[in-house]
């Protein structure tokens, strides 16, 4: 008995190992495992055996059964390999053919830049705020220390809607209003159009960007303004950027700076951008002047400030390398898609 | 304002070459625009001497001269005719360059060797008016006295190299604008002594009088004239000045005129006091009125202009006639005259504002008027007419008259400023003594007693303690400026909702594919009307106008976005771009309420308009867009309509998004006509989205719905309905007849055939139901279908399809 199902069992091991395809392979395990299998035929008839040997023999068909599975299923699992194997093959692609995606659109070069600068001073705890466009003259010039006789109040330099109401000239009374409405500790930044009467040409345009930024609380130094720029400088035009104060005037201001940059395109060697001089003249910067502070309703004896402008499409302009200022309103999109 | 070396050595020694020293100034406030560095393009011309004149053989007009240089002796052939033998003459040897690149090369004229070339006035970068008695058609002719200087260079023995340095002065230091206060800064900024040369000016014993020589001045406009000095010198030769003014005047950028006239603009550019001078036999009644213009009065200035003044102008005047617009221009009825033998010099100060103004409405922005407007010390005043007798003096010019007019109606005020060391100190983050600073304002003229801070006349900028900072921190140097980041109470930061749902609606459009753009606020009204606007329409009669435009394509603030959304599109499909989908965040302006009539501001409101034109995209492309935008900014609940009469639009595609009855955007195919307008003849779509009303109804908060675990049940439905009916009111029945069982409502097929008629459509809807709490029975899905059926029948004439 042992030796006829030892015999089956090789029988039966190799026509697994001998079928050619997953048809032949259930033949073999009918004909071995089915119901009316060789190895199923033996458990049947078992009857016939001394009850001794029953159990012996029981155990060794079912050691068999397992092996068979056991190789059977091996062999399943090399026909479906081979089967994946000759579907992958067939499954060749081209990946240099264009992909299937929706274009993706552009954020214009000036909010770019506005962008950057917001994230950089959102992270120091700055708020972003905003003002009219069509602002009060007392907003654009008066409470910003620039008296009705002022220079900069020329009808050449500002736009005027009636004597009292002008395009705004700069973000600065944005600054008023802040002050106006909040209580220190004020730490804003306030980007924004802003107009003034020059003619279009590749360095100039009636309308541009400026970005302003205000700190009003106890104890605020010009050491600080220097720190916050250099911070804010490092960030948004590289790590290496060096800045320079130098005395300047505004009436808004006092003390007033002018600050330079190590210019962010050659790194300071001198180049078209900066025009070899290796500094970039970035932004107008000063502590708040009292009567600004007292225009507003804020006493300088209690709180100081500082406040810093600068223009957005210059460093666009520098950082995009955009030689035509122009370029920037035109919006075509050949050069829209490029940032 | 210009400075040369040389003037300004007269207040400081100079121990730095030019470039340093405009690096210095420029750092302590006075920043420098250009340096010039005069003789440098003047190079191998020397002094010579003419040894002989000889006829050249074959020209009649050339001669051949023989030149002592010192080294050597040239030939030169020459066609000038003002030479003798025995002048000292400049000569440019072979290889000199002179000024306007021009080169001089030995050469033949006319077969005849010539070795240089003797140079004219002209030549060598000069004008006759420097040079009194040389003439501009021949060789400059040197005085016998520089026979000693023959073989030496002409720039140095005439004086032509020196270093002119352009500054750049802020408006509240006028007293930069004079040699002597930029002689100041650049002592103190060197920290060498100031040898304040003008010193004796101030203490002066000059006698006020109340009439000299008959002269006598009254000022009747206080408010515009502070003080009013005169001096008169008499015996006056008017002649030309000495070289060495005519020179400093030409490094300042000022032509010599004559003695008189030379001296008021020495002084003023000395000093920087303006100065006037008057021949006072040409002030009728000899009496002078500092007064306002009359309306209709005329005058014609020293340029020969005729000016119309007004009531506004400030004017000096004799008895009869305004004889100058003051520190503007004299007129032509007081000048200097050669035959001038009396002069009266004025020195006055004038309200700048005024001046300023004044200026600018008769056109004239002059060297005074521009020192004037920046509002003078009237200290100084006295100062300068002092100096100008001084200097006629010193010229041999005429005689000073004793005594001088001095009307002085509004003193200038003396500010005293406590030295608060501790509150400067925490202003610009310095740890200077008191000490320190007070060693610096002396240097500066600026005077510590008792802990109070009293600045001089010409220094009327500093009034608080701010300004003593700002010459505390700019001698102690801006370079050295401590950084620290600011160590104040924390703030939040960040955006506000407004802000976020911009920057959000903006990412989304980017990733939708739509490029942002950037314009101008400002339109015109022939703008408003390609886009088929005009008169009546509220957008366009509520436009904000400009007083000043800059040309006429600029004269409103736009009071919709859709002309400037259009212009750019035109642009880029005069580009011939394909595929243009474009998107703007951008204000429009509004004087809806006459608000701006009294001094109000207009409605400013924030706009994000779409503008595209595409093959691939059509109005639900668009409208798509639209709701994407508005359900990513937050709000859950409007309603779309058609709308048929914008006149920007399409009639038949046009829709409007509304909350209640508050219309927040517009969209839809641009009328062809408007399209056409823009040189544009495909479909263009535009939405117009009202950012500001979007941020008011959208929920930033958001809640979790449960996923409900109940089965849902599918009902298709399909009906024929009228041409005209819009699905949107057939969805509208289904919502309402469905109550809270329909999940949703899907359009999946819209047919029209001949079998249905020509003006009937198929519509077919799958419709999901499913509830929270239970699965719904077949009976109550039955019940509702029937009940949408038969109101969809009977409101909208819907026949249900088998």
């Amino acid at each position: 008995m042992q030796e006829q199902i030892e015999k089956i069992k090789q029988h039966a091991l190799q026509e697994i190992a001998s079928a050619e395809d997953a048809k032949g392979l259930d033949e073999a395990r009918v004909k071995y495992l089915g119901k009316k299998g060789e190895l199923t035929l033996i458990l049947r008839g078992m009857g016939g055996i001394s009850p001794e040997e029953r159990p012996v023999i029981g155990s060794l068909v079912n050691q068999v059964r397992d092996e068979l599975e056991t190789s059977i299923k091996e062999r399943e699992n090399y026909f479906e390999n081979a089967e994946l194997e000759k579907k992958l093959l067939t499954e060749n692609l081209d990946v240099t053919m264009p992909s299937k995606k929706i274009d993706l659109g552009s954020v214009h070069p000036i909010t770019q830049i506005i962008n950057d600068v917001k994230e950089i001073f959102i992270g120091m705890g700055y708020e972003i705020a905003d003002g009219p466009e069509v602002e009060l003259a007392t907003y654009n010039f008066d409470k910003l220390n620039t008296p009705p006789d002022h220079p900069a109040r020329d009808i050449q330099d500002t736009f005027y809607i009636t004597d009292d109401i002008v395009l705004r000239s700069q973000t600065s009374p944005v600054q008023a209003r802040v002050m106006e409405n909040q209580k220190p500790p004020i730490k804003v930044i306030c980007p924004g159009a802003v107009y003034r009467s020059d003619s279009v040409d590749a360095t100039h345009s009636p309308v541009f960007h400026q970005i302003e930024g205000l700190v009003i609380d106890r104890k605020i130094s010009m050491a600080d303004l220097k720190g916050t720029l250099e911070m804010f400088t490092k960030k948004c035009l590289g790590e290496k950027t060096q800045i320079r104060f130098r005395p300047h005037h505004f009436p808004f201001t006092e003390p007033s700076a002018e600050a330079d940059v190590s210019c962010f395109v050659c790194g300071g060697k001198g180049c078209r951008v900066c025009k070899g001089e290796g500094w970039i003249e970035l932004l107008g910067c000063g502590m708040v002047h009292p009567n600004v502070l007292r225009n507003c309703g804020i006493d300088p004896k209690e709180y100081s400030g500082f406040a810093f402008g600068f223009g957005v499409e210059r460093i666009a302009m520098a950082k995009f390398g955009i030689d035509d200022m122009r370029l920037l309103y035109e919006n075509d999109v050949r050069f829209l898609k490029q940032f | 304002m210009k400075a040369s070396i040389e003037w300004l050595s007269e207040y400081a020694d100079i121990n730095v070459e030019p470039k340093q020293l405009g690096d210095i100034l420029t750092m302590t406030g006075s920043k420098v625009e250009t340096i010039d560095e005069q003789g440098k393009d003047i190079q191998n011309v020397v002094v010579g001497k003419i040894l002989e004149i000889k006829p050249h053989e074959d020209s009649d007009h050339l001669v051949v001269t023989q030149i002592n240089i010192g080294t050597e002796k040239l030939q030169i052939v020459t066609g000038a005719n003002n030479i003798h033998e025995g002048d000292i003459v400049p000569v440019a040897k072979d290889g000199a360059k002179l000024p306007g690149g021009k080169e001089i090369k030995k050469g033949k004229l006319r077969g005849v060797d010539s070795c240089g070339m003797m140079c004219s006035v002209g030549e060598l970068g000069l004008t006759v008016e420097e040079y009194p008695g040389q003439i501009e058609n021949g060789i400059m002719i040197l005085d016998a006295s520089y026979e000693k200087d023959i073989g030496k260079d002409i720039t140095e023995v005439l004086g032509l190299k020196g270093s002119v340095i352009d500054f750049e002065i802020t408006p509240n230091r006028p007293d930069c604008l004079s040699i002597e206060g930029l002689g100041r800064e650049t002592a103190v900024s060197l920290d060498v002594p100031f040898k304040n040369p003008r010193k004796n000016l101030a203490e002066m014993p000059v006698e006020n009088k109340e009439n000299i020589e008959g002269l006598s001045v009254e000022i009747t406009a206080p408010d515009l004239c502070y003080r009013y000095v005169a001096r008169v010198v008499k015996n006056v030769k008017v002649g030309p000045s000495p070289e060495w003014m005519v020179k400093r005047l030409k490094a300042c950028g000022m032509r010599s005129i004559n003695n008189i006239v030379d001296i008021t603009n020495y002084v003023m550019l000395e000093l920087g006091q303006p100065m006037h001078a008057f021949d006072i036999n040409s002030i009728e009644g000899k009496h002078i009125t500092v007064r306002r213009a009359g309306k209709d009065e005329k005058i014609i200035t020293l340029d020969n202009q005729e000016r119309q003044l007004d009531d506004t102008m400030l004017v000096i005047a004799d008895s009869n006639k305004p004889v100058a617009i003051a520190g503007v221009m004299g007129g032509q009825n007081s000048e200097i005259e050669s035959d001038t033998t009396t002069v009266v010099f004025e020195s006055a100060v004038f309200y700048g504002g005024s001046i300023r103004k004044t200026a600018k409405k008769v056109g004239l922005r002059t060297e005074a008027s521009a020192r004037y407007e920046k509002g003078l010390s009237p200290e100084n005043a006295m100062r300068a007419a002092n100096r100008a007798v001084e200097l006629v003096e010193l010229l041999g010019a005429g005689e000073a008259v004793e005594g001088k007019i001095d009307v002085y109606p509004t003193k200038q005020k003396q500010v005293k400023i406590p030295l608060e060391v501790d509150r400067i100190n925490a202003l610009i983050g310095t740890n200077l003594s008191k000490q320190e600073m007070i060693t610096t304002l002396e240097k500066l003229e600026i005077r510590v007693e008792n802990d109070e801070v009293i600045p001089p006349y010409f220094r009327e900028d500093v009034e608080q303690l701010a300004d003593v900072a700002e010459e505390v921190l700019r001698f102690y140097g801006y370079d050295k400026l401590a950084s620290s980041l600011v160590n104040a109470e924390t703030t939040l930061g960040g955006k506000n909702k407004e802000q976020k749902i911009a920057d959000k609606v903006s990412e989304l459009l980017v990733n939708l594919g739509l490029s942002e753009i950037c314009t101008y606020g400002f339109i015109s009204e022939k703008d408003l009307e390609k886009c088929n606007l005009n008169k009546e329409d509220a957008l366009y009669s509520q436009a904000v106008r400009i007083q000043n435009p800059l040309s006429e394509d600029y004269t409103i603030m736009k009071t919709i976005s859709v002309p400037t959304m259009m212009q750019m599109l035109a642009n880029n499909s005069n580009y011939k771009n394909e595929e243009v989908r474009l998107f703007d965040i951008s204000r429009t302006y509004q004087n809806n309420k006459n608000q701006v009539e009294n001094g109000e501001l207009p409605l400013e409101q924030n706009i994000l308009t779409i503008g595209m034109y595409s093959q691939k995209g059509d109005f639900y492309t668009l409208k798509g867009l639209v709701e994407d935008v508005i359900n990513s900014a937050g709000v859950a609940r409007y309603e779309i309509q058609k709308e048929q009469t914008n006149r920007m639009y399409h009639p038949g595609r046009c829709a409007i998004l509304k909350v209640g009855n508050d219309v927040f955007a517009t969209l839809g195919e641009v009328h062809p006509q408007l399209a056409k307008n823009y040189d544009m003849t495909q479909r263009i779509y535009l939405a117009e989205i009202n950012l500001d009303k979007i941020s008011k109804y959208a929920r930033t908060t958001k809640k979790y719905t449960p996923i409900i675990k109940f089965p849902a049940v599918e009902r298709d439905i399909a009906m024929v309905v009228d041409e005209a009916v819009e699905v949107g009111e057939i969805e509208k029945i289904i919502q309402k007849r469905a109550k809270k069982l329909l999940e949703e409502a899907k359009l999946f097929d819209v047919y029209r055939n001949e079998k249905l008629g020509g003006n009937k459509k198929s519509v077919a809807y799958s419709l999901k139901f499913r509830v929270p709490d239970r699965t719904l029975t077949d009976d109550e899905i039955n019940s509702t279908m029937k009940d949408i059926l038969a109101e969809l029948e009977k409101a909208l004439g819907a026949e249900l399809r088998k």
